[in-house]
């Protein structure tokens, strides 16, 4: 019995240490790769890089294919765009939704609820047509309208559950001093809402960062490209021109900064997650 | 008393979301099951209104059928990989050795680094002169391995194992919450009987944890039945359609060179049938607390 145990416990652990092999050996071929010269990635890619090629950021970043600088800061400001309006808004509407029963307030509830669960490509054609409409499609103004859109169901859904769990008593307090519905969600209600937003802020630029499906469609004159389109472009040329080096740089420097936030904050990132799975 | 102001405010409050949810998610969405009954071609020409016909087409359509057949198929194999090692893997960040706190930190990182990076790193990992995939087959002695994203027998299959190193990480996580959920007492008094081990994980754990369990099934299946950028970028459907999925062929009816918006919007509905009744089936399935018949 007792070595029964032990030889399941040595499987065990080369099974768990293949696993890890597995998650991180893939990362640290990248980061070794993006460090090294096109003709060393080519001969073998279990070299280590003997002299460090910093140029391939440099040509990454800013090659002659593709401008992935651009698109970073393309990325960075519709991101952070989004945010600015997303946030405040979700939280005016889950406020609402939380503490003011009125009439349709149950169905406005269950028709964001409903937007978790259908899938995006369902109505991208028409959602296309419609920015076509608008004048809106291969603009970024019209992609971070987009983004916004389709950020509310899930920010919502957790704002709400935040602000149904503050006292109302706390807001009758505020309104009994004389503040107003708007100046008691202002100044008392959304501060105590602030682990909720940071919650929802961290989840959905991450979100945002990675997202390829909705800007594929929408965006299509390179200059406005986001961080996942310039780098798939730039994986595609790569194929011809054998520039492996630029590519790899261009894989480190998409996926550095979301494994960066990811490291500081895998609480409140698991916590926002477990939230959006265990919905319905 | 303040009854009116209270109702203004709140539709004030809400306005904004309400307008653009509705004008951007909403209004497209309705669109969308109109457009499916339309025959188009790109956005200058007429539409002609034709009843159901592109659905009836799409019956007939034999790339459509491969494309969800290898969605099927895509989600069986994912759905007991994500369970079964996701289940193993659960129990092992239990621990409390440095393996299970160092597993802790990192098994999530492959789902946070965006579906776009790891379809192109599995696309490298497994290109047949510069991947250390296939650079490590071949110091081991594979010869004869095959081209895995260029070969039709492996395609689909290079695409099921990116996938699982994608999502795995946030199955792990759902299965570790659930198993935190269990309480220690539970395990106390099995212990005290004599139960442990894979015993103990039959008749205690894997009845305690039925809800999760449905979570991951129906959201594995989701997952794959909505797969577009691993295949894109991976395989783009090939070769010869051997890896097509219906979010591929969507995308290459509705905005490659010739636009059928009608026709890629009919796929879109049936995809989402297709997802509804799968996960309904799942749901039905799963449906009952196992706990509850023993009482």
């Amino acid at each position: 019995m007792k070595a029964l145990r032990f030889g399941w416990r040595g499987v065990t652990v080369l099974f768990v240490l293949a696993f890890l092999l597995g998650v991180t050996g893939p990362l640290a071929w990248v980061l070794a790769s993006s460090l090294k010269s096109a003709t060393q990635i080519a001969t073998d890619p279990w070299a280590l890089p003997t002299t460090l090629q910093w140029d391939n950021y440099a040509n990454a970043w800013n090659g002659a294919s593709t401008n992935l600088g651009r698109a970073f800061f393309n990325s960075l400001f519709v991101a952070l765009a989004t945010m600015v309006v997303l946030i405040p808004i979700s939280a005016m509407a889950a406020y609402v939704l939380a503490k003011y029963a009125f009439p349709g307030s149950k169905a406005i509830y269950a028709s964001f609820l409903a937007g978790m669960m259908f899938p995006q490509f369902l109505v991208i054609v028409p959602l296309y047509l419609t920015m076509v409409d608008l004048s809106l499609a291969d603009t970024l103004p019209g992609l971070i309208l987009v983004y916004i859109a389709f950020s509310l169901p899930f920010t919502v859904f957790v704002l709400t559950g935040f602000f149904h769990n503050l006292p109302d008593e706390l807001g009758e307090a505020a309104m009994l001093d004389g503040c107003g519905h708007a100046k008691t969600f202002w100044r008392v209600m959304l501060p105590l809402a602030r682990p909720g937003l940071v919650v929802v802020t961290i989840f959905n630029l991450i979100g945002l960062w990675n997202e390829y499906n909705l800007a594929l469609v929408l965006v299509n004159s390179e200059e406005r490209f986001t961080l996942p389109l310039a780098l798939a472009k730039l994986s595609n040329t790569a194929q011809y021109t054998s520039d492996w080096g630029a590519m790899f740089a261009a894989i480190v420097i998409t996926m550095g900064p979301v494994l960066l936030v990811y490291w500081l904050l895998k609480e409140k990132i698991q916590e926002a997650m477990l939230a959006g799975a265990v919905k319905g | 008393m303040r009854r009116r102001g209270r109702i203004a405010f709140a539709l004030a409050f809400i306005a904004p979301a309400v307008l653009l949810y509705a004008g951007l998610v909403l209004w497209p969405l309705l669109r969308a099951f109109a457009l499916s009954l339309y025959h188009t071609r790109g956005l200058s020409t007429k539409k002609e209104f034709v009843g159901l016909q592109n659905y009836t087409d799409l019956a007939k359509d034999e790339i459509f059928r491969t494309a969800v057949t290898n969605n099927l198929k895509l989600l069986v194999v994912v759905v007991v990989a994500v369970t079964v090692l996701g289940l193993l893997l659960a129990h092992v960040t239990e621990g409390k050795g440095p393996v299970a706190k160092v597993l802790r930190s990192v098994y999530l990182f492959p789902h946070v680094i965006s579906i776009v990076v790891v379809g192109i790193l599995w696309q490298f990992l497994l290109h047949p002169s510069i991947g250390i995939v296939t650079a490590t087959f071949d110091r081991l002695g594979w010869k004869d391995q095959p081209t895995w994203l260029g070969d039709p027998s492996t395609s689909l299959l290079s695409v099921a194992v990116a996938f699982v190193w994608y999502g795995i990480g946030f199955y792990i996580m759902l299965f570790s919450a659930a198993l935190k959920g269990v309480p220690g007492d539970v395990f106390e008094a099995a212990e005290l009987d004599g139960t442990r081990g894979l015993h103990r994980f039959w008749t205690i754990t894997w009845p305690l944890i039925w809800s999760i369990r449905r979570v991951v099934v129906v959201h594995a299946a989701i997952a794959t039945l909505n797969t577009f950028a691993l295949v894109r970028l991976m395989t783009n459907g090939g070769p010869f359609r051997a890896s097509e999925v219906t979010l591929t062929y969507l995308y290459e009816q509705g905005f490659q060179p010739n636009s059928f918006y009608g026709y890629a919007t009919a796929i879109a509905v049936l995809n989402f049938l297709l997802v509804m009744g799968v996960s309904s089936v799942i749901l039905a399935a799963f449906r009952r607390d196992p706990q509850a018949v023993r009482r």
